[in-house]
């Protein structure tokens, strides 16, 4: 197991590697002078002059490489061409709402995807399976933004069930703490402001779990109606065991193999997403200041949220990985 | 009364593809204590009987059309599903044929021994463990205590095959349906575990119903076969008269088409040619036409029965004595067993009756020759 | 069907390529998902393809005066939008830029994810070792980010946006194909033909790009499905056709968000626009699969 969970992390540093190579080239490739291309039209002499300086553009190619490397292992992502701050400052205020969001996302995607997709493998031949993989259809190519949209509309501006947007009530003003606002509502000791906080988070975590909602249910199903052809799941019913037991224990234990798997390529999905879901909803996180970014041509800010992001795909996809290989004996003690 | 009775058992698939006639109408019994061989090709039925008797048909697509079960008097096909399930593993077990996944690969050995136990007996888990201990010294497992807390896939074939047989008999179950338990061993170790089973319900006093393609290990274990083809039972005997006189043309070329270390006789070693029918399709007729040396016109449209070999006062259908019954309209007489094909002067097999004309032509090359010959049973022979 | 006919579940894995394509042909005009799924598509293209015959007006140009028209006014069967112009043509026009940057963008996918997965299938070794690395890295970055980065990096523009899109699908390919390549080196029958002397080139050709490309059909067509809705997420996010002017379907949406209350109907059109050719591959996609692959259906 210890030697699985060392192999598994050292080949994840090739790709690491890799990303930082094609993120290098994102900035330093730039078709054109990347300063100016950098500066778009905030372009000066003086400014492109302290951007190439910065950039170290009159270097060689790989010791401009080694450089932006050896800041990266430092944990020195470059400064916002707007607003002069290190990157990575802003980053940890805002990666919190993104965090929070793309939690909340998967555990709306995974609380409901599962059973859905057990309630459709145990009923393949009624209407119920029917239902279920319209639902996932649907969830598979409604984009976040329409989806989201139409449940601001519907729910927000129409019905006035839940806010249309933000993090919490404009008015309301909390101390930023860990910029989790729902921890932070509470260490304030404004439960009011908790549950106003969670009200904001509904849309958007379930326009954006919509997909993994989708990709999961399906996944699921047809897991357990693989596992349910299973010889041991044969045997397991020719022992007497009850129906429920033989589900829970023979078939979920097995069946959550693969849905395990997917639910780590979804974070992936979910973080893309975000950029998005930010977006339709005005949430305060890395994914609209990535946009915000883009059209202000900041682009060390896009660099560095795309490496990060990428970083915690890799590594929740290890955590997930080295947790499979738990869920699963064959390789615990292989 | 028999422990098991089957009568007149009909299975079928429903699929995307049709229906499919898996079982036929079998009719057959298993007394206490006895063990029946189940022989026949891949996909004759074999597995389908045992499982609609478990009442385990993988749902919704097998179904029971027909026919009557019942263990001990209790019909099994009538019984609710709560009850049947009660009756799995502690009155009727199962093995099957491959132990490397027929063992959940993600508990441990003791979860699923005990939970076998605790299933059916009201036993604390500590007292199911010691009973699973005992079980896998039984069935020969060294260490049983500390192997116990072992994954399937850290046993070999033979010895998951060996708790298999260990979780199947831990209540003692009247009936052990064994389900090719060892197709998929190693030869030396096959021989062990055939030995195993047969010690074991031996002494348990355990029925079993030993289903094979392996007419060496039926000969070895059971006092009874019965010959299975296309979801019908063609030919049942004890396993002394069924090597001694196989009747069926079936049976016949079963037994041809394996090397026999007893084959002094000379019985040459001959596949049986073709293929079995497509259970796509309703059966007409005799379903081993197609493919039999000995099949006469009837044998196209009409059936056989199951009957006696021989005229008997009153039939009996378990242990030693039991008829000797086949389902032939020209069974082949004792030479033509021995020598694997009719010798009988002047006969030839029936053509089908709608196809005369393309057989023959594929038959020879000399196609109006042999139309104008067509009714003359000589002139086909000579072209034998 | 003879009566001594091979029972289905023996049948040999596809061995005449034009039955197993002709069976699969068969099974999809049977599949009624799969039949749905091509009829929005047919719709789509259509739309896409007719919409200057369709509708009378102009997609770009609109009048002030004419703005916010709800649906259902004469002429203009799903309303105007904010500068006046048809929403129904909008729609119409916006099929052209999905389909046209949809196929393309996915035919990229193809070609790079393709060319990709047949060198490392095919040579397997460092080569694959090289080549898999670097598609885990574009499949590190995820999906639409990717295409984020990449329409940030070389700027605004319909061959950018398709580019960027086709990237995101490109190692998807590449692993489909390798991974059918690898296992089919590794299959019965190619190593059978290979035993009786079949050039490499020939077995690549012959024997092992039909097999992968089942695989490779049902994984485009569900791409299909993604492209348009990625494109629209382009669009969405101000990444879209650099003429703000362009009716696509992404850019449309951007522009209605203020009105949301007052114009509802801007956001519900080309949203069902999108959900409607996104269901459409989906579902071909789907069947596909079940079609090429029986084994798949239950
Ligand atoms: N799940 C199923 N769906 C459809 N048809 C089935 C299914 N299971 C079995 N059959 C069909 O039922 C018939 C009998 O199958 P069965 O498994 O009993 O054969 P068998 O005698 O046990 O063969 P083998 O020696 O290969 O185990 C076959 O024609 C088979 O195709
Ligand atoms: S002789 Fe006729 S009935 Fe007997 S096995 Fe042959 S075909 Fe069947
Ligand atoms: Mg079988």
């Amino acid at each position: 197991m210890a030697k699985y969970i060392v192999r598994r992390i050292l080949s994840a540093i090739p790709v690491l590697f890799g990303l930082s190579i094609v993120l290098f080239s994102f900035i330093h490739l730039l078709p054109g002078d990347p300063a100016a291309a950098l500066l778009g039209q905030h372009a000066t002499p003086e400014l492109t002059a302290k951007i190439r300086q910065q950039l170290g553009l009159d270097q060689p190619l790989y010791v401009q490489y080694l450089q932006y490397l050896t800041q990266l292992l430092h944990g020195d992502l470059g400064k916002s061409v707007i607003n002069n701050r290190p990157v990575i400052t802003d980053f940890a205020t805002r990666f919190p709402g993104t965090v929070e969001l793309t939690l909340a996302a998967l555990l709306f995607a995974v609380g409901i995807g599962i059973p859905l997709g057990r309630f459709a493998a145990r009923h393949t031949q009624g209407w119920q399976d029917g239902v279920v993989t319209v639902i996932s259809l649907f969830g598979i190519s409604i984009p976040i933004f329409v989806l989201g949209l139409t449940l601001q509309y519907v729910l927000s501006v129409q019905l006035h069930w839940l806010p249309t947007s933000g993090r919490l009530d404009p008015r309301t003003t909390i101390p930023s703490v860990t910029n989790f606002m729902l921890i932070d509502t509470l260490l304030a000791g404004r439960p009011d402001a908790f549950v106003d906080a969670l009200r904001h988070l509904i849309l958007p975590a379930i326009a954006l779990g919509s997909i993994p909602l989708a990709i999961i249910t399906r996944i699921t199903r047809a897991s357990v109606l693989d596992v349910n052809n299973e010889d041991y799941v044969r045997t397991a019913r020719a022992k007497g065991l009850t129906e429920r037991r033989v589900d829970d224990r023979h078939i979920m234990r097995n069946a959550w193999l693969p849905v395990v798997t997917v639910i780590g390529l979804q974070v992936g999905g979910l973080l893309a997403g975000a950029v998005i879901t930010e977006t339709v909803f005005s949430w305060n996180g890395v994914g609209r200041w990535v946009v915000e970014a883009i059209q202000d041509h900041d682009y060390f800010v896009v660099q560095s949220s795309i490496l990060i992001f990428a970083f915690i795909f890799l590594a929740v996809n290890l955590i997930v990985d080295i947790g499979y290989a738990y869920l699963n004996p064959r390789i615990r003690y292989a | 009364m028999a422990l098991l009775e089957v009568r007149d058992l009909v299975v079928r698939f429903r699929t995307h593809d049709g229906t499919i006639y898996a079982v036929n109408g079998i009719t057959f019994d298993v007394e206490a204590g006895e063990t029946l061989g189940l022989v026949g090709e891949s996909g004759c039925g074999k597995s389908v009987t045992n499982l609609a008797i478990m009442r385990l048909l993988p749902k919704p697509a097998g179904r029971i059309e027909r026919g009557r079960v019942t263990l001990d008097g209790v019909d099994l096909i009538a019984l609710p599903e709560s009850e049947i399930r009660e009756m799995r593993g502690r009155d009727v077990a199962m093995i099957f044929q491959d132990p490397m996944t027929s063992l959940n690969p993600v508990l441990t050995i003791e979860e699923q021994m005990v939970e076998t136990i605790v299933a059916h007996r009201a036993a604390t888990r500590a007292d199911a463990r010691k009973r699973a201990v005992e079980l896998l010294g039984m069935v020969g497992i060294p260490h049983p205590e500390t192997r116990l807390r072992s994954y399937p896939h850290q046993f070999s074939g033979g010895m998951r095959q060996r708790v298999m047989i260990a979780m199947a008999l831990a209540l003692e179950p009247k009936l052990l349906i064994a389900d090719e338990p060892t197709t998929a061993l190693d030869v030396t170790i096959q021989a062990q575990v055939l030995e195993l089973l047969k010690d074991l319900t031996a002494r348990l006093g355990t029925a079993v119903i030993l289903i094979t393609h392996d007419l060496g290990v039926v000969a070895g274990m059971a006092e009874r076969i019965n010959v299975m083809y296309a979801g019908f039972i063609v030919e049942t005997a004890p396993t002394p008269d069924l090597f001694a006189r196989p009747s069926h043309p079936y049976t016949v070329g079963l037994l041809h088409s394996i090397p026999r270390v007893d084959a002094a006789e000379g019985g040459e070693l001959v596949p049986i040619e073709g293929v079995p029918p497509d259970q796509r399709r309703a059966p007409v007729g005799c379903p081993f036409a197609p493919r039999c040396a000995w099949r006469v016109e009837a044998c196209w449209a009409d059936n056989p029965p199951l009957v006696p070999l021989e005229p008997v006062s009153r039939l009996v259908a378990t242990g030693p004595g039991a008829t000797h019954q086949i389902a032939c309209h020209n069974p082949p007489l004792p030479d033509e067993a021995r020598t694997g094909r009719p010798t009988r002067p002047g006969f030839v097999a029936a053509p089908p009756p709608g196809a005369v004309i393309d057989e023959l032509a594929v038959a020879t090359p000399d196609v109006e020759a042999t139309l104008v010959e067509f009714p003359t049973t000589d002139a086909r022979e000579e072209r034998r | 069907m003879t009566a001594t006919a091979t029972p289905a579940r023996r049948a040999a894995p596809a061995r005449a390529s034009r039955g197993l394509w002709r069976d699969a042909l068969v099974r999809l005009t049977r599949n009624g998902p799969a039949l749905l799924g091509m009829f929005f598509i047919v719709v789509f293209v259509l739309a896409a393809v007719l919409a200057p015959v369709i509708s009378p007006y102009d997609p770009i140009a609109g009048s002030l005066a004419n703005r916010l028209q709800a649906p259902g006014t004469a002429g203009h069967v799903l309303g105007t939008d904010l500068q006046g112009r048809d929403e129904l043509t909008r729609i119409l026009y916006g099929a052209r830029i999905s389909l046209q940057v949809g196929v393309i963008s996915v035919l990229m996918g193809l070609a790079i994810g393709g060319t990709l997965g047949a060198i490392a299938g095919a040579f397997g070794g460092a080569v694959d070792n090289v080549i898999m690395r670097i598609v885990d890295v574009l499949l590190a970055i995820p999906g639409i980010l990717l295409a984020i980065g990449i329409v940030a990096w070389l700027d605004r523009g319909l061959p950018q946006i398709m580019l960027a899109v086709g990237m995101t699908n490109a190692p998807i390919f590449a692993r489909i194909l390798r991974g059918s390549l690898l296992a089919l080196r590794e299959s019965d029958f190619v190593v059978a033909a290979r035993s009786i002397g079949a050039t490499p080139l020939r077995l690549l050709l012959r024997h092992m790009l039909p097999n992968a490309l089942t695989s490779l059909i049902v994984a485009a067509t569900l791409a299909l499905a993604t492209a348009i809705i990625d494109v629209a997420g382009l669009g969405f996010l101000g990444l879209g056709p650099p003429d703000p002017r362009t009716a696509e379907w992404g850019t449309m949406l951007t522009d209605s968000t203020k009105y949301l209350r007052e114009a509802p109907y801007l956001i519900f059109f080309p949203g069902v626009a999108i959900v409607i050719s996104a269901i459409g591959f989906n579902l071909l996609g789907d069947g596909l699969r079940e079609s090429l692959d029986p084994r798949l259906r239950r």
